[in-house]
Parts: structure tokens; C-alpha cells; sequence
């Protein structure tokens, strides 16, 4: 994002929606901190700029990679859905993405709202590799691994994003393995993540991974995501 | 187009917001030449049963979902009747308290088929805002709101520069999904001005 500070009057209303506060006001014009922007362009989109002021960069390698994971309105070349996830559990009734015997995690770092260095991506990736897990193939952080290591690409890792969505599947053995990880992480990352745990239900609706969670002292929170079967292949 | 997982509150006010997805499994039934004008007549079923917010229907054409927001079950348990006597075949996805959605489901004969649990945030948790900043702007799914906006119009709101209502509207501007609860905004925002003060 850029500002055109000539035409800027310094009415701060740029610097009050920017989701990250990357806008700052020096001598009555607004300035853009180029490294904490995360070109989500909220700013263009909903400020309201009274003179216009706010413009679309044409962005070059690696900034250009910030916009998928952090516009709403970009549109990812793989996933082809608006915004950083994919189908995951959505639709699964239709898709059977994840079977009874396996269990879908979801890590999304730098929300909610701190962002993140896609750097952060590896923290993870290079512990999550080595149990062997499924990453999901259309997310954009899977399109970014490079190796079975979990390495991404180096010359993208400094760019700062608003999220960025690890999706995988692992057999539902797994999970406590999955879980460590996630313990392990929390002590050495610099920004914040959320967790989710995605899991089919049972014909006798009791999931045995509930209990792991608690055993191993993760809560779930009341609220969730419910896939309730109303989706169908057509013919 | 939505994440509506990690909303922040407590159960009591959670039970004022639900979320409703419908969407089209890519490469499958999206193929299918009326699968737009299904996911369309899905908007309009959850348009009558008059959601707090909605995706603008200028997106419906294009978007692959359609998200709606309620206040309460028992107008999602009545949409969702209705949309399973209409047997579209189109995923529909409920995000809120599990519970009241488990009790849902059963009285109009559905089971839940898979569910997306949250186990909240981790991480450096000092460098986020407070607690009921954060029950604001997680209706946000893509945190298009940021918190230094809520400060703003809950400064205006204290000045009596603008109703609360206004305000709420004004913050729900970034969100594009639909999925932004204004009811809930206004009841939050209200609270963090009295709060304040």
C-alpha cells in the first residue's frame, strides 16, 4: 500500500482502520510502515480517504506473496476461495476429506490480528514433518513448503502476513504427538496462533479424542464448527 | 470464506450468535450447470429469516459461500428445517455454541456429521487487546477490524458524536463475509463505553 503524502491532509482516518497499525501520522501526513504492512488493503478499500490519497502498489517478488494472506478479496491461483483456508470440514459430507479414522488440525499464526513472518510457518513445519502428517495440498502455506522437512522457501520468509493457515491430516494416533508439538511451539514463537481440531462424529456420538484434549490440558471452548450433513454428490 | 471458529465470549453471549454456512465442494458439485442458482436459493431461504447480517447479494453470483448471522436457535433450527425439506445437497456448515446446535439437530432428525472444535489462542497472548476488544473484532473472520478502531467509535460513542448503533455499523464496514453479528456489537460496545467511562 502506498499513501500519496502530497495530496494526504492528515486526517488520521487511514491510521484508526488499519487492522495491524502499520499507518502513523509524522508531520501531519500519514505514513505507511512498509515492514509492518501486511497489504491487506483495508486502508484503500474502507477508509474513505477524503482526497484519494491511498493507492494499490503494483507489488514485486516476495512483498507480492503478503496479499494472498492477508486480503480478504484476493483470490489464492490454488485454492480459488476469496481469503486464506480452503473447503477443509465445510464440505466434507460431500468431499470426505477427512475419514472416520482421521483427525484435521488447523493452525492459523498471527491471528487473531497480530499477524505473523511467514518465517514463523517453519516453527511448526519442520517438527510437524518429522511425525509425517498430510498436508492439506490446497492450502496456501502447503503451496509455500519446499522439502519434506518443512523448510519454505528462503527468500519469502522475512515477508510479514496478517495469517497464515497451516492445514493437515494425521491418523487420529497421532494427535498427542500433534498436541506436544503445539506446547512446544507456544514457548518459542514470537506471535500469536489459534488451534482447531477437526474430527467426524461417530455414529454413538462420543469422540475419544475429547478426552486426549483434556488429558493432555488443552480446553475446548463451547463454540464450533458443525458440518450437519445437508451437502450431497449429485448425479 | 469464513472463520467463524474462534469468536470471543462468553456462553451466555454466544448464544446470541450463529453462523450459517452454505457452500459448493469445488470440482464436485460446483460442476453441475444449476449449482449457482442452488447456493442462490439458499441465500434466499436464509434472507427470510431475517439474518442480522448477510453477505451482500451482489456477491452471491460469485462467491463460492453464503453466510448468513442469527441472535438465536430457535430461527436457525426453523432454517434449517427448511432447508433440509428443500434437499438442495449443498454443504451447510452451523458455527456457535455446540451444545444448543447438537440439541438443534436432533429435533429436526440430522446428526452432526463432522465438527471443527476450537481450542482457542496460543502464543505471546501479551500482545493481543483486551478481552472484550477481542469479542469485537473475532466477528471479523479475516480481522479486517482492527482494535483501535472500537477505541474510536467508543470514544464518539461516550462524546455522544454517534449512537451506538451507528457505530457498530461503521465498524462492521471492513467485514465483508457477513458473518460481522451487529446485535452483538451493539450490547459490546455499549459495555466497554459504560466501562470506560
Amino acid at each position: 500500500m502506498e499513501i500519496k503524502t502530497d495530496l494526504c491532509i492528515g486526517c488520521g482516518q487511514c491510521i484508526i482502520i488499519c487492522p495491524v497499525q502499520a499507518i502513523r501520522l509524522i508531520d501531519n501526513k500519514a505514513i505507511i510502515d512498509q515492514d509492518l504492512c501486511v497489504e491487506c488493503a483495508v486502508c484503500y478499500r474502507d477508509a474513505g480517504c477524503p482526497v484519494n490519497a491511498i493507492r494499490l502498489k503494483r507489488l514485486k517478488w516476495p512483498r507480492i506473496i503478503r496479499s494472498p494472506f492477508s486480503n480478504v478479496i484476493a483470490t489464492h491461483k490454488i485454492t480459488g476461495i476469496p481469503g486464506r483456508g480452503t473447503e477443509e470440514m465445510k464440505t466434507n459430507d460431500v468431499t470426505n476429506r477427512f475419514n472416520i479414522n482421521e483427525i484435521g488440525v488447523s493452525i492459523e499464526l498471527g491471528r487473531p490480528g497480530v499477524g505473523a513472518h511467514l518465517r514463523d510457518i517453519e516453527l511448526f513445519t519442520t517438527k510437524l514433518s518429522k511425525i509425517g502428517v498430510e498436508y492439506e495440498e490446497q492450502s496456501p502455506v502447503t503451496a509455500i513448503i519446499i522439502d519434506k522437512k518443512g523448510h519454505i522457501k528462503e527468500d519469502i520468509k522475512d515477508e510479514f502476513v496478517l495469517s497464515a493457515f497451516i492445514e493437515l491430516k494425521i491418523p487420529r494416533e497421532k494427535i498427542s504427538q500433534v498436541l506436544q508439538i503445539i506446547r512446544d511451539v507456544e514457548e518459542e514463537i514470537d506471535t500469536v496462533f489459534t488451534v482447531g481440531i477437526i474430527s467426524r462424529v461417530p455414529e454413538n456420538n462420543v469422540d475419544p479424542f475429547v478426552k486426549i484434549l483434556s488429558q493432555q490440558g488443552f480446553e475446548i471452548k463451547p463454540n464450533a464448527k458443525v458440518n450437519i450433513g445437508l451437502g450431497k454428490i449429485w448425479k | 470464506m469464513t472463520h467463524s471458529l474462534h469468536r470471543k465470549g462468553k456462553k451466555a453471549d454466544l448464544q446470541k450468535d450463529y453462523v450459517i454456512l452454505a457452500m459448493l465442494s469445488k470440482g464436485i458439485n460446483d460442476k453441475f450447470p444449476d449449482s449457482r442458482h442452488r447456493l442462490i436459493q439458499i441465500g434466499e431461504i436464509l434472507n427470510e429469516y431475517n439474518p442480522i447480517n448477510i453477505l451482500p447479494k451482489e456477491l452471491w453470483k460469485v462467491s463460492p459461500v453464503i453466510t448468513a448471522t442469527y441472535t438465536d436457535i430457535k430461527t436457525v433450527k426453523k432454517l434449517i428445517k427448511t432447508l433440509k425439506k428443500e434437499d438442495l445437497g449443498i454443504s451447510i456448515v452451523v458455527s456457535g455454541l455446540l451444545e444448543e446446535i447438537q440439541k438443534m439437530v436432533s429435533k429436526i432428525d440430522l446428526k452432526l456429521h463432522t465438527v471443527h472444535y476450537s481450542l482457542g489462542i496460543f502464543g505471546k497472548k501479551e500482545l493481543l487487546p483486551s478481552d472484550k476488544i477481542l469479542e469485537i473484532t473475532t466477528m471479523c473472520g479475516h480481522h479486517c477490524i482492527s482494535p483501535q478502531s472500537v477505541w474510536h467509535y467508543v470514544q464518539l460513542i461516550r462524546d455522544k458524536k454517534i449512537s451506538v448503533e451507528k457505530a457498530a455499523e461503521k465498524l462492521k464496514k471492513p467485514c465483508v463475509c457477513g458473518i460481522f453479528n451487529l446485535f452483538r456489537a451493539v450490547q459490546i460496545l455499549n459495555k466497554i463505553a459504560k466501562d470506560s467511562s
